[in-house]
């Protein structure tokens, strides 16, 4: 489990370093792509639906479904959680002020908010996890080196993270069997959703680029992010 | 509006009505509110132009939530409610983005305290998450327009119906 943790954090990294790079490159054509790796585009939740039902259904076992059981659904979710945390603790600090946003806030202090909720997410899940029987991931060795090297690529990379996220969430939501678990999991990721909205604003993106959010699975995440995965 | 006077939900359809309670709410609420205010009106009140043509986008969005969840009422044989007539009792832009910024809060809560309530339909749980997730978007977006935190908190707050009663009925008038 520490291994495939360890590949998805990976994965979810280099998505947002591509992510940030293809901004850099596209500036505001990119903008209509979505805020994240909005590669699946869902016209209409009738369509996502389908999409969605195919998913348990087709291999017809057990051994296809991505998560085994509730703690390793909150595992995968406290494997990004970890990803983020780690991200503003050691970002922030890198990066120096990153000045006023169009509220008249100070991005630096906002930021440094999102950072402590990722902080309180990486305990809370880590909490749930053990208290369930379970083993909670532990935080793994990230590559920051290039998202830390200016303030465009920290915000860009940061809202790549965000972004991520919520589909992350939304895509494995439905693998929750315990219904106090399904909504405490919304409450997180309602919370990344605020941080993507506000992160795409300043990093000068819709911050609400679609009618519904994208689901991801793990394996799309892996599959998308496969080619910039070095080993 | 007795779909919102319940603390639990008999089936799938019944917890989507209470969706398409709200979504209703919130499109009337922007479809009438950005027609009776142009962007000339927000900007005087010293927004920033994009703020007009986003505000225009959330309606957009609200629209396509009212049509997505009446088709899936209707494809799964139940009937969708109306929309109802609404007092939101704003008098200029200012009143109007506090008023805003109420309904979408109250709306992330509100999908994340139904949730729940859809854990054995994953299809729907699924797309119920994915329009959570934007007015959670949404919401930030309109608390920093009204020079509130757009994340106030870790953890969102969650609403059960009643508790979104409490918030949302006073603007229903019938």
């Amino acid at each position: 489990m520490r291994n495939s943790n360890d590949r998805l954090a990976n994965a979810f990294l280099a998505n947002a370093r591509r992510n940030a790079t293809r901004r850099g490159l596209l500036g505001g054509g990119a903008k209509l792509a979505g805020g994240g790796l909005l590669v699946l585009s869902l016209g209409s939740l009738p369509r996502a639906a389908r999409a969605q039902e195919a998913t348990p259904t087709a291999g017809a076992t057990a051994g296809d479904a991505p998560f085994a059981d509730d703690v390793e659904v909150l595992n995968y979710a406290l494997t990004l959680e970890l990803l983020e945390n780690a991200f503003y603790r050691d970002g922030l600090p890198a990066v120096g002020d990153l000045g006023t946003d169009g509220f008249g806030f100070s991005v630096s202090e906002q930021l440094a908010a999102i950072g402590a909720h990722e902080a309180a997410h990486v305990q809370t899940l880590t909490d749930v996890v053990a208290s369930l029987g379970g083993t909670p991931v532990a935080e793994g060795a990230y590559d920051f080196e290039d998202a830390f090297a200016s303030a465009e690529a920290f915000l860009a990379t940061a809202a790549a993270l965000e972004n991520t996220g919520v589909s992350a969430y939304d895509g494995a939501g439905q693998y929750l069997s315990d219904p106090g678990l399904l909504t405490a999991a919304g409450s997180i990721v309602a919370v990344e959703a605020r941080h993507a909205s506000y992160l795409n604003l300043i990093t000068d993106e819709v911050p609400f680029p679609a009618s519904f959010e994208t689901p991801l699975t793990p394996d799309e995440v892996l599959e998308i992010a496969g080619p910039f995965i070095a080993s | 509006m007795t779909v919102l006077a319940q603390t639990t939900f008999d089936a799938p359809v019944d917890v989507l009505n209470y969706a398409l309670t709200l979504e209703h709410l919130e499109f009337a609420f922007y479809r009438d509110g950005l027609d009776e205010f142009a962007a000339e009106d927000f900007e005087a009140a010293g927004f920033d132009p994009a703020v007009f043509e986003y505000l225009g986008l959330i309606r957009d969005h609200e629209r396509d939530h009212v049509e997505t969840l009446q088709a899936v009422i209707g494809d799964l044989g139940g009937e969708a409610v109306e929309e109802a007539e609404y007092d939101f009792g704003y008098a200029d832009v200012a009143g109007f983005l506090g008023v805003a910024q109420a309904l979408e809060n109250t709306g992330v809560s509100a999908y994340q305290g139904a949730a729940q309530f859809l854990i054995e339909e994953d299809a729907l749980l699924t797309a119920a998450l994915t329009i959570h997730g934007v007015e959670a978007r949404h919401a930030a977006y309109l608390n920093g327009l009204n020079g509130a935190t757009p994340f106030p908190d870790a953890v969102n707050p969650t609403l059960t119906p009643d508790e979104v009663l409490a918030i949302a009925g006073p603007f229903i008038v019938s």
